[in-house]
């Protein structure tokens, strides 16, 4: 049943983060959409010579933290002021400074909560298959080399041109990824 | 392990600061690869090949953690007045260790934290050490309130959880404050290590030798690949996870004061105890990382990666931390006396003179003159020295929270209830067994963990950055010109 | 992204920038602000030496925290705030002259510090007075003036030593020798000075935090001023290329930072006074939660951190021209208000009562700082061009 291989894409190495650099820009520049730089560490400025996004991470943290400080001050509130009232050290019911403490340790865990998950999300893992991993020189892009992988689902993807172009770019290997 | 030796006693070598650009941080001429080989070849070895001494230690850890496992079992059995507890001590060893520890958890979350947003590059060789530290000595630390409560079956009552009897827990208690803060905490930095461990482990992924070790890391690097689009995402999520886990160690702590600052009892409550308590667990937790990283940087050939200067740079902030506490004493000292509260200045004669004195003069000269040695560059730089010195303080800070807690409570207001501390024997094991339980965590992530974080540490070499060039264009990389 | 890095050469105040004039506007403003003060002496006696005291501590904060900013630089090997550094050297630069404006404080003792009065005290204050007694307090005041313009004269002068004596690496390391030892000085000298000047006002109380608050204020008075003087210049036609947005973003950065610092001290010193509920620890939230003060307690938590805490929270406010400057005034402002909240309600009246005073005063004192800080900018170059981290300070950039 084993399906023949499809090329996924085109998988080009480098060796160093200033070759990467370069390299990318010119992808960019030739306008590809759907193809990703892979390093061993993050490189400094890569996303502007990628034409990346700047990541939306801060929205969905700034919204965890906003509703993890509303529902502790607001639930501290209820519980020790409305649901048990209890007058403890002649404290009022309603106690804001005392509650301020938890309100600032709940904020920062729904805040780091949702910045751990938005992480995860965003970057679309776990996922513990990707075609590229069956390459055995992709191996040392956790190690120190550096890579560019064009999509073929790009729609200016075109195996002999995309070559050429990432041959252009000072790639010290080309090699097909298969699906 | 690695073989460079020349390149290991390299990393003593103490030199002078340069007054333009920046010392190397990592010693030697290396590649990317060289770093890799380095740190991962701890882990990688086989399990058969476990060096001796780790397998002694390990096992000694080990056992020392099952005493204290069948100490909680005897506590529980008998209760808690086999503990050297009385009235008016009510608070004893377990809070003094409660403290201690989770003081010592408070340099990893500070070093990846508030070193990374004051771009303070040389903690890339350290914070790894100093996070596992954290959510060990955390751990600990939870061990003490936990058994503490009596009845531990029922310890899930410190949570607001709705019950069939419609009582809530107090919110206006500094003690269930601690139970957030402390839980934020660990869970907090628990999340951040894992975030930064995730590109490592898919380093060990990769180059796994063996199915199981494959798959293991595998699994829990998620299927990492060095996306540039992920790096994106991971270097903001980094920043936003350092931005928060900065204020939140201080607040840790703050809480932890707020439990004695709060109350009304001379030498309790008093208003600097938040930022004094935040700049001991400062001291400790720096002191505690020279403990560990000393002799771990030695036997893991890891010298040339954690340098001298690394060394200097915790005796600065031993030295600064130090003097921030002699400060926080100085001024409880000048207050007591100044408010003209009469039960003020007797507390404070009374830890200096009474019949805790043995333990102030220890607190003392540990914590506030021992660091003084490091205003000399010789101490600051020798190795020896500071490990024997990091010890001290780990004394000191353990004796300090020792003063506060039992001077106060022994000698209180009414002459008619005071009452001399003994700890019992079960106090003792139980402070020793949870170094068991410490060490235990620690030698297992010291062997199968990235003990630095890789990446991170090839980010700050100076081929990381994209306009690097190599000193000379006719040799490919640099590592190729330092073996030529 | 790889800029060439071009030593700037817009560092002198040329003589037809207004800036070179600062000095006589300062003066001039200054003057008149202290006659206002003075005026109505006769009628106002207490309240203008209070108003003198908080425009007097305002000003110093600002002086101190420059002061702090640069043994700080020093002590961390700082390579980003070499161009800004100069800034705040010229600022603290002023320091010696606060002993001269230390006079009405001096001459004011009586009606600003009860504990003056020695003929009249209760039992605490008699308990107390081996510290808080005239003699003593004026032999304290001599040692804070003496400690902060030495260590003032001696990083200024090695600075400026270095713009001739181009990257003279030994000046950059005496420097950073003696940061360690100036932090301990500073750190001890500012905490008593606090004590002495502004808790001793209500003799009675006291709290061991006080002297970090002081700090914390300080700080913030000092980053923005240095934020507010580096967007001067530049509108002035001056440091173009020196002083770039990283600069800003990163006094941005310390702005925010001890915006949150400020509050976290604020509210843990308030918090355990409040929890442990003693008589004579509340006197001094008692105090300000009546005659119309109240508003200023409550609206604090409010103006000076929830407000700026939101507002700097955004990079892109911290990177961006105008949103720095905002940043920075409105932080200004509240440091001002700060101060005023801790000195004005122990001159007894009723909030704002008299209030244009407390302006003057502070157009007087302040005044005569920018008249002073004017006269040291004119002297030198308006950055340390010849600091060895030049180079790495202007091609700094944020990650």
């Amino acid at each position: 049943m084993a399906k023949p291989p499809r090329t996924w894409g085109l998988l080009a190495q480098y060796e160093s983060a200033a070759d990467i650099y370069k390299a990318c820009e010119k992808v960019r520049d030739a306008g590809y959409s759907k193809w990703d730089a892979h390093t061993p560490f993050p490189v400094h400025g890569l996303d502007k010579a990628m034409g990346d996004k700047p990541s939306p991470l801060p929205w969905m943290v700034l919204g965890g933290g906003l509703t993890g400080g509303t529902f502790a001050m607001s639930f501290m509130i209820w519980v020790n002021a409305f649901d048990y009232p209890l007058n403890i050290g002649g404290k009022p019911l309603a106690s804001v400074p005392a509650f301020i403490p938890v309100t600032f340790e709940l904020t920062v865990l729904f805040s780091v909560f949702a910045c751990f998950f938005g992480l995860w999300f965003l970057c679309r893992l776990p996922q513990l298959f990707h075609p590229a991993f069956a390459n055995k020189a992709f191996a040392r892009v956790t190690d120190d080399k550096f890579f560019i992988i064009i999509e073929a689902a790009d729609s200016k993807f075109d195996k002999s041109n995309t070559r050429t172009l990432l041959e252009q770019t000072g790639a010290t290997l080309i090699e097909e990824v298969e699906d | 392990m690695a073989t460079d030796m020349t390149a290991q006693s390299y990393g003593d070598v103490n030199l002078e600061d340069p007054v333009s650009g920046r010392e190397l941080l990592i010693r030697g001429n290396h590649d990317f690869h060289y770093v890799t080989e380095a740190v991962c070849s701890v882990a990688e070895m086989k399990l058969l090949d476990t060096p001796k001494p780790w397998v002694f230690g390990w096992m000694l850890a080990v056992s020392v953690l099952a005493f204290l496992g069948s100490l909680i079992l005897y506590l529980i059995w008998e209760g808690v007045g086999i503990w050297g507890n009385n009235n008016p001590v009510g608070w004893g060893w377990p809070i003094v260790n409660f403290v201690f520890w989770v003081g010592i958890g408070h340099a990893g979350t500070l070093i990846s934290a508030i070193l990374y947003l004051f771009r303070q590059k040389w903690r890339t060789s350290i914070n790894r050490y100093a996070e596992a530290m954290t959510i060990f000595a955390v751990i600990c630390a939870l061990v003490f309130p936990g058994i503490h409560v009596g009845r531990i079956w029922l310890a899930y009552w410190l949570l607001p959880l709705p019950n069939q009897m419609d009582m809530w827990v107090n919110f206006r208690s500094p003690l269930l404050w601690d139970v957030f803060a402390v839980g934020t905490y660990f869970t907090v930095s628990l999340l951040f290590w894992f975030t930064g461990l995730v590109p490592d482990f898919a380093t060990l992924r990769d180059r796994a030798q063996h199915k199981v070790a494959q798959v293991l890391y595998g699994i829990v690097a998620m299927g990492w690949r060095g996306s540039q689009r992920h790096w994106n995402h991971y270097e903001k999520a980094y920043q936003i996870m350092a931005c928060f886990s900065a204020p939140l160690v201080l607040s840790v702590h703050t809480v932890v004061s707020f439990d004695f600052a709060v109350s009304q009892l001379p030498g309790w409550h008093t208003t600097i105890f938040p930022p004094y308590f935040v700049a001991g667990a400062i001291f400790s937790g720096f002191a505690m990382v020279q403990t560990l990283v000393i002799p771990a940087r030695a036997w893991l050939g890891l010298k040339h990666i954690v340098t001298i200067k690394h060394i200097e740079n915790m005796n600065k902030i031993i030295l600064l931390t130090g003097s921030l506490v002699g400060y926080a004493y100085t001024m409880e000292f000048f207050m007591a006396w100044y408010s003209g509260n009469e039960y003020e200045g007797f507390t404070f004669i009374n830890r200096m003179f009474g019949p805790y004195w043995w333990a102030y003069w220890i607190m003392m000269s540990c914590n506030v003159f021992s660091p003084q040695f490091y205003w000399f560059k010789k101490l600051r730089t020798n190795i020896t020295f500071s490990f024997i010195l990091s010890i001290f303080v780990n004394i000191g800070m353990w004796f300090e929270r020792f003063v506060i807690t039992v001077t106060s409570l022994a000698n209180d207001f009414l002459i008619s209830s005071w009452d001399y501390f003994v700890p019992t024997w079960v106090d003792i094991s139980m402070f020793i067994g949870s170094f068991g339980l410490f060490f235990t965590l620690f030698l297992l992530f010291v062997r199968f963990f990235p003990v630095i974080a890789i990446a991170e540490a090839k980010s700050v070499m100076p081929e990381a950055d994209p306009h690097y060039h190599p000193p000379h264009d006719d040799h490919p990389a640099p590592a190729a010109a330092a073996s030529a | 992204m790889a800029h060439e890095i071009k030593i700037p050469e817009d560092v002198d105040l040329p003589a037809s920038s207004l800036w070179s004039k600062l000095w006589i506007i300062g003066a001039g403003v200054g003057a008149l602000g202290l006659v206002g003060t003075f005026a109505t002496y006769s009628s106002n006696q207490k309240h203008i030496y209070h108003s003198y005291l908080f425009a007097f501590m305002t000003m110093l904060s600002i002086a101190l925290g420059c002061l702090a900013f640069v043994i700080i630089q020093h002590v961390v090997r700082a390579g980003w705030s070499a161009v800004i550094r100069r800034i705040a050297e010229n600022a603290m630069m002023t320091l010696p002259v606060f002993v001269l404006l230390f006079i009405p404080v001096y001459v004011g003792v009586h009606d600003l510090y009860h504990w003056s009065h020695a003929e009249s005290l209760d039992d605490i204050l008699k308990a107390k007075a081996p510290y808080l007694n005239m003699e003593f307090w004026r032999i304290r005041a001599v040692v804070y003036f003496v400690i902060w313009g030495v260590l003032a004269v001696f990083f200024y002068r090695k600075s400026t030593a270095q713009d001739d004596n181009q990257k003279d690496p030994s000046l950059t390391r005496s420097m950073w020798k003696a940061s360690g030892v100036a932090v301990l000085l500073f750190g001890l000298s500012q905490t008593f000075a606090s004590f002495d000047w502004l808790m001793s006002e209500q003799p009675h109380w006291y709290s061991t935090m006080f002297g970090v608050y002081y700090f914390a204020g300080s700080m913030l008075g000092a980053y923005a001023f240095m934020t507010l003087v580096a967007k001067g210049l530049q509108k002035g036609g001056l440091l173009k290329t020196a002083i770039t947005t990283e600069h800003y973003h990163d006094l941005g950065k310390f702005l925010f930072g001890h915006t949150v610092f400020w509050a976290y001290i604020g509210f843990s010193q308030f918090f355990l006074i409040w929890y442990a509920n003693i008589p004579e620890e509340t006197e001094f939230f008692i105090h300000r939660l009546h005659h119309g003060w109240e508003t200023v307690s409550y609206a604090l938590p409010l103006v000076h951190f929830f407000i700026p805490f939101f507002f700097l929270l955004s990079r892109h406010v911290k990177r961006h021209p105008t949103g720095i400057l905002v940043g920075a005034f409105y932080v200004m402002a509240m440091h001002i208000l700060d101060v005023w909240w801790l000195v004005m309600p122990n001159a007894g009246g009723h909030m704002g009562e008299k209030i244009w005073i407390d302006a003057c005063a502070l157009l007087g004192v302040g005044g005569a700082f920018l008249a002073v800080f004017g006269f040291v900018m004119n002297r030198h170059k308006l950055i340390a061009i010849g600091d060895p981290r030049l180079e790495e300070s202007l091609a700094h950039e944020n990650y």
